[in-house]
């Protein structure tokens, strides 16, 4: 439903796009790291089935509280469960990694109201190389790319992408498009 | 004197401690839920998708179900 590697994406653009600039390839971190705030939410999820066994553990008895407060310790709860699968979702899915015919771009949202956008164009681009390493990276074959660019400019990380080793020949097959010397 | 539980959450003083740190709590949760409105309206525009307004429209209901919850609240703490 949500893919992370997708070649050729129709309706979508970013901004900042040239009307004549064709999106060629949209990454996303690897579904698999968002594990952590997954496991973080089920555990919220289940706190107000366990939470009166481990007052009664410290001796407080929550049933003793009035009920509109439970509800509204309940409710509190579960937005509190809606914030954390809101918000990883929100950040895995707009933190982007976008190969065009001409640029590189790599959006981050690092909190709310933080954007950074490194944009690389195509003919710069010197180097890519990937990685991968750990049981995770190698079962679910996903990893870093690093796309280094000439002079001064920020080189391009993307990080836990899907298929790294895919990409980085991807990126360097369209940089020679450029450079004209074909695949 | 040791304190029963009981008589602790019967005091009228610790009720009302509660409740105000409770809707403390859901006044920043509400204008949290309203920075979200702004965020995912930032993030839209800077990558525009089919399920970009979707998630919009997700963060303007809950925003305004963070706000009614504070009534809520109010009304029966």
């Amino acid at each position: 439903m949500f893919p992370s590697y997708i070649q050729n994406p129709q309706n979508c653009s970013f901004e900042g796009q040239d009307t004549d600039e064709k999106i060629l390839l949209l990454l996303r971190a690897h579904p698999i790291t968002n594990i952590p705030w997954i496991v973080l939410s089920i555990i919220i999820f289940f706190i107000p089935f366990f939470a009166s066994k481990i007052t009664l553990f410290f001796g407080l008895d929550l049933n003793i509280l009035p009920q509109t407060y439970l509800l509204i310790f309940l409710i509190i709860n579960y937005l509190l469960v809606l914030i954390i699968v809101y918000e990883g979702f929100l950040n895995w899915y707009f933190n982007v990694y976008i190969v065009t015919d001409k640029n590189i771009v790599d959006v981050d949202f690092h909190s709310i109201l933080f954007k950074n956008i490194d944009v690389a164009p195509l003919r710069n681009i010197e180097d890519a190389s990937s990685s991968m390493g750990g049981i995770l990276h190698s079962i679910f074959n996903y990893g870093n790319v690093f796309v280094q660019t000439a002079g001064t400019g920020q080189n391009i990380d993307f990080i836990s992408v899907s298929k790294p080793h895919q990409v980085t020949d991807f990126i360097l097959d369209e940089a020679h498009k450029i450079h004209g010397g074909g695949n | 004197m040791p304190t029963n539980p009981t008589d602790f959450f019967n005091n009228s003083y610790v009720l009302f401690f509660i409740k105000a740190a409770t809707l403390i709590l859901l006044v920043f949760y509400a204008i949290f839920a309203l920075i979200i409105i702004r965020q995912v309206d930032l993030m839209g525009k800077t990558l525009k998708t089919n399920v970009a307004p979707v998630v919009k429209i997700l963060a303007i209901v809950h925003a305004v179900f963070a706000i009614l919850l504070i009534f809520l609240a109010l009304i029966i703490l």
